[in-house]
């Protein structure tokens, strides 16, 4: 008598988001399991790699972060470059350089930076802000602006501002919203729902649920993640159907693993081979746990999460 | 733990403006009423063509295709004593949206529509009663049992079959009130599922009542382990009352803006 | 799992024939579920019924032994496919690979020198997984050279001659016999129930696997986890996942009640990070053991903070021991912070003081493990047991009389400046992410 398992296919399934244009747009979401069971029911879009950069360049960067885009020196170069790694789909300009408790760069400046990527790839984007409240909502509303036709995603429509970068996003620039909240279920539904009765379409949502480093009360993110495809694939819950995008490359690369140098803890070994080890582990566990994107910056994690990713699909 | 299932009853022929709509086959009446009741949160929605004795497979055709092509394949309860008229109705039901639901079986006289609910495999209300209103739980449980054992034989997942414990009016029965919902307890400790015509307990009170009283018996009936009921989708008190105990019973994940989803 | 009245039901002959004293066949049903009336009154249940209930009883995924003394492991015993609904109680061990033609103490040495502790729990490879590679006498000096080591070993060996040589080296360990496949399962069941080890099954596909499994029942052994490895990764997944699903159904399979074994040496050899990414996933999803090439700190700091974190239990919080943790080089002179005991404070407060470069004393003292604000609360953090902890173990040790309170029990400052005469209390920002701004303010004005 062979093995009779009972399929965990679902009668819902997570909201498809197309982001990005022409050939190299990507589809995000659209499956009816949970993450990775091809035997219950295929999964059609399989989970897309980000590429992330940053606007202050590759001063902070690991060796091999630096090797990798050798020769580049310009925003727009570097963002070519991200976008030619392989196993990466899409490319993340994050804009910290906007932040007023660091660089503080004007909000011409960092649309400056906007402009030059727009026009040095074709492979979908992602633009993140700087994390400073105050400072994102005009940040991102301009940056919607000028990614107008490229079908970005915009990271991210928090609880003190989605009204601001929301409707900027999702309405008046025709850009997919990115929903932060942070390891908190209930307020990932509320923003959902806030960010839909603005007027925004379920198909221009996607939620970013917030994570940590593994270790680093990585549980709960993990039950997050668990109970959102729970409720949208097991309840049916409209609210929580839109697809998860996770950005792993800041959590990961800024804990003690990754941060402590050799000479500090000679018997941890080389510091780029921990942080490597930090990123890839996070994103496989936030792809186990249901994230339909990641967003990582060290070629050999790209290159070893694409290999996952394929090899289980 | 899955959400309540609510069971618009608004589409009866007991109100004058759905049966001369069904009479004369007027799509508008039907159709608004159908989506007040939708909008407000509906799940099922309950069509009682009345006893139908003449044109009953054809109007309740019609009534399905009607719903169904205008509303998304909602799924219905198919309500009459004519069985022909069920039968007719399922054979022109999609499915997309959920089983149909024979409403309604009973332990006396209309045990057979848990035959017809087996053989099309929909849903069937099964009231625990037979003629007569149960004496005590004990009978209530020998119905539920007889037509437990019915479904099964003929091969119905026990849990396509929705049991009714008859909600009681407390104008008159008001003593009895508790033994309902202590038999809706032993139906959910034998973890079947369960429904009901809800409002029946605050018949012939007056109308500012009704709502905080139909609230109060959801709210402990759902306490019990009631799974359904057919109820007016537009009490807004009631709704929210339902939407409620929906997150208190951990059956639908809590946001500020629960009561607008 | 308690069985339910309608499980019953379906096994009886369903006469309503009274024999038992019930009206009904449901009726008793309903009584037996309840526990009011024993099975064995009705006559007529068949002995496949009267077995099915008495399985159906029994826990749905076995719990396994394996190992002996300090390195004894337990596997499996799941209740639970996802962490939020109770709790993971096994977690998943991790064995280094090593094979004859390899210099097997030299591996087994540098994957040792990984072993260390975080928040109370010892962190290392707890067994060793020795692969069979045709040679029996090499086999056999292989198994001698990690026993007696400390570690649970693993026998990967289909081979029945080469097995017994090495078991009667390392039996009384209580190895795992990882060997038994559908040519030659009979044989092993012998040779695992006379040695009285675990023995594994493993099979080409996932049906194959299901019925060794079956027949090695039937042959009376359930001692048993199931190799799940497969050709593929997808396949490994796939098998590992409704294996697991099937056992923790609501109508369990009980065949597949058993621990799994993930083989990453095969899947991915000589990819260490495809490897750690394989084990995350086989850590949150239902890998009993995972076979790795070595354990290296870049493999052990992820996979063990992963770990730890999946299988704590979501009713006790993890906490840090209490004491005084100097960060970026702080010495007796150095600022004096404080905070909980929660780990996840602990870690992401010593965190950011590690980015502030500041070397400072981060002081914890017991606040019951619970949150800043949670711990305040419940009167677990308060000026009292604030300044007793300070003057009882960090006035003797540091000079400095700064000490810096977390922003969210500003409130605090006062009543502990009042009983810590000579401190000057200082109020820390809200958020931990705000300390490196915070430090280096206080230094730029010359407070530190």
């Amino acid at each position: 008598m062979p093995f009779n398992g009972k399929s965990g296919k679902f009668n819902a399934s997570i909201n498809t988001v197309e982001v990005g244009c022409g050939e190299k747009a990507i589809k995000i979401g659209g499956e009816n399991v949970l993450p990775f069971y091809t035997f219950d029911a295929p999964i059609e879009n399989a989970p897309k790699i980000g590429v992330m950069i940053s606007d202050l360049g590759l001063e902070n960067e690991p060796a091999g972060v630096k090797a990798y885009y050798e020769g580049c020196t310009t925003i727009g170069e570097i963002a070519k470059k991200a976008a030619e790694m392989p196993g990466a789909d899409f490319v993340c300009l994050k804009l910290e350089g906007a932040d007023p408790n660091g660089e503080d760069k004007s909000i011409e400046e960092c649309m400056k930076a906007v402009k030059e990527v727009v026009d040095a790839i074709d492979v979908p984007l992602v633009i993140a802000g700087c994390k400073n409240v105050a400072k994102d909502t005009e940040l991102l509303t301009k940056a919607s602006e000028v990614a107008q036709g490229k079908n970005v995603i915009i990271l991210s429509a928090k609880e003190e501002d989605y009204k601001g970068v929301g409707a900027a996003a999702g309405l008046a620039y025709g850009q997919k919203v990115g929903a932060e909240s942070a390891v908190d279920i209930n307020l990932a539904k509320q923003l959902n729902v806030l960010i839909s009765q603005l007027g925004v379409a379920p198909a221009n949502i996607v939620m970013n649920v917030g994570t940590a480093a593994v270790g680093y009360g990585f549980e709960y993110v993990v039950s997050t993640m668990d109970r959102v495809k729970a409720a949208a694939l097991g309840q049916n819950d409209a609210q929580l159907q839109m697809p998860i995008i996770t950005p792993v490359a800041d959590e990961a690369w800024n804990v003690k693993e990754a941060m402590a140098s050799e000479e500090d803890m000679p018997e941890w070994g080389p510091q780029e081979d921990r942080g490597i080890g930090m990123e890839v582990s996070t994103a496989a566990s936030v792809l186990a746990s249901g994230s339909n994107a990641v967003i990582l910056k060290h070629p050999a994690s790209v290159a070893t999460i694409s290999k996952m990713i394929k090899e289980l699909m | 733990m899955a959400k309540f299932v609510t069971i618009g009853e608004r589409l009866s022929t007991t109100a004058p403006a759905v049966n001369k709509a069904f009479t004369t086959r007027d799509p508008e009446p039907i159709i608004q009423r159908a989506k007040q009741q939708l909008d407000a949160g509906a799940v099922y929605l309950d069509v009682n063509i009345g006893p139908a004795e003449n044109d009953g497979p054809e109007l309740m055709k019609w009534a399905v295709q009607l719903l169904q092509s205008e509303f998304d394949n909602v799924p219905l309860a198919l309500d009459t004593a004519n069985k022909a008229a069920i039968e007719a109705g399922i054979s022109v039901y999609n499915r997309a949206k959920g089983k149909p639901i024979v409403n309604s079986a009973d332990a006396g006289g209309r045990i057979e529509y848990i035959d017809l609910a087996a053989a099309n495999d929909a849903i069937v209300i099964a009231l625990c009663n037979a003629e007569g209103i149960a004496a005590d739980n004990d009978e209530r449980m020998t119905y539920c049992q007889t037509m437990l054992e019915r479904g099964m034989e003929l091969g119905m997942d026990p849990q396509d079959m929705w049991f009714d414990p008859l909600f009681l009016v407390i104008k008159g029965m008001q003593d009895k009130q508790m033994q309902v919902l202590e038999f809706i307890k032993m139906l959910s400790d034998m973890e079947l599922n369960s429904t009901g015509g809800l409002s029946n307990n605050s018949n012939g009170m007056p109308k500012h009542i009704r709502p905080i009283m139909d609230s109060a018996m959801v709210a402990m009936a759902m306490m019990n382990g009631l799974t359904s009921a057919i109820v007016n989708p537009n009490d807004l008190r009631l709704m929210e009352t339902i939407k409620s105990c929906d997150v208190i019973k951990n059956n639908t994940l809590y946001a500020d803006s629960y009561l607008e989803i | 799992m308690a069985l339910k009245g309608l499980d019953i039901f379906k096994m009886t002959p369903k006469t309503n024939c009274k024999e038992c004293g019930s009206p009904t066949c449901m009726a008793f049903s309903m009584k037996v579920a309840q526990g009011a009336v024993d099975i064995s009154k009705c006559p007529h249940m068949s002995e496949d019924a009267l077995a099915a209930l008495s399985e159906a009883t029994a826990p749905p995924m076995k719990s396994i032994k394996v190992g002996t003394g300090e390195a004894e492991y337990t596997l499996g015993g799941e209740t639970v496919l996802a962490r939020h609904e109770k709790t993971f109680v096994s977690k998943t061990r991790f064995a280094v690979n090593v094979t004859a033609d390899m210099d097997v103490d030299a591996v087994l040495a540098e994957s040792n020198k990984v072993d260390y502790e975080r928040i109370g729990e010892r962190m290392h490879a707890e067994m060793v997984y020795v692969e069979y590679t045709g040679d029996a006498a090499a086999y056999a000096e292989a198994v001698k050279k990690v026993s007696g080591k400390g570690k649970t070993i693993i026998l990967g060996c289909k081979d029945a001659e080469a097995a017994k040589a090495a078991l009667e080296i390392c039996k009384a360990e209580k190895p795992v016999l990882n060997g038994a496949d559908a040519s030659n399962y009979a044989e092993m069941v012998e040779i695992a129930k006379g040695a009285g080890v675990v023995l594994g099954v493993s099979g080409a596909s996932l049906d194959e696997l299901y019925d060794t499994t079956a027949a090695i029942e039937k042959l009376g052994y359930k001692d048993l986890v199931l190799d799940t490895t497969g050709a593929t990764v997808k396949d490994t997944f796939a098998a590992t996942v409704q294996v697991r699903r099937a056992c923790l159904a609501k109508n369990p399979d009980r065949t597949c009640g058993y621990p799994s074994l993930v083989n990453l040496s095969k899947l991915a050899a000589g990819d260490e990070p495809m490897q750690i990414a394989l084990a995350s996933l086989f850590v949150l999803k239902y890998g009993s053991i995972v076979v790795m090439d070595k354990m290296t700190y870049a493999v052990a700091l992820p996979l063990y903070g992963l770990r730890q974190n999946v299988f704590t239990d979501p009713q006790k919080p993890m906490k840090v021991e209490p004491g005084i943790y100097p960060i970026n080089g702080g010495d007796e002179n150095s600022l004096v912070l404080t905070t909980v005991d929660f780990a996840l404070t602990y870690f992401v407060v010593s965190g950011e003081l590690e980015r502030s470069g500041v070397p400072c004393n981060l002081v914890i003292s017991d606040a019951g493990g619970l949150s800043v604000l949670t711990a305040w609360a419940a009167g677990k953090l308060s000026s009292t047991s604030v300044s007793k902890f300070i003057q009882e173990n960090v006035e003797p040790k540091v000079k400095c009389r700064k000490l810096v309170i977390p922003g969210k029990v500003a409130v605090l400052k006062g009543d502990i400046e009042a009983k810590l005469p000579g401190w000057e209390v200082i109020v820390a920002p809200n958020e931990a992410v705000q300390l490196v701004k915070f430090l280096k303010d206080l230094k730029a004005n010359g407070e530190i």
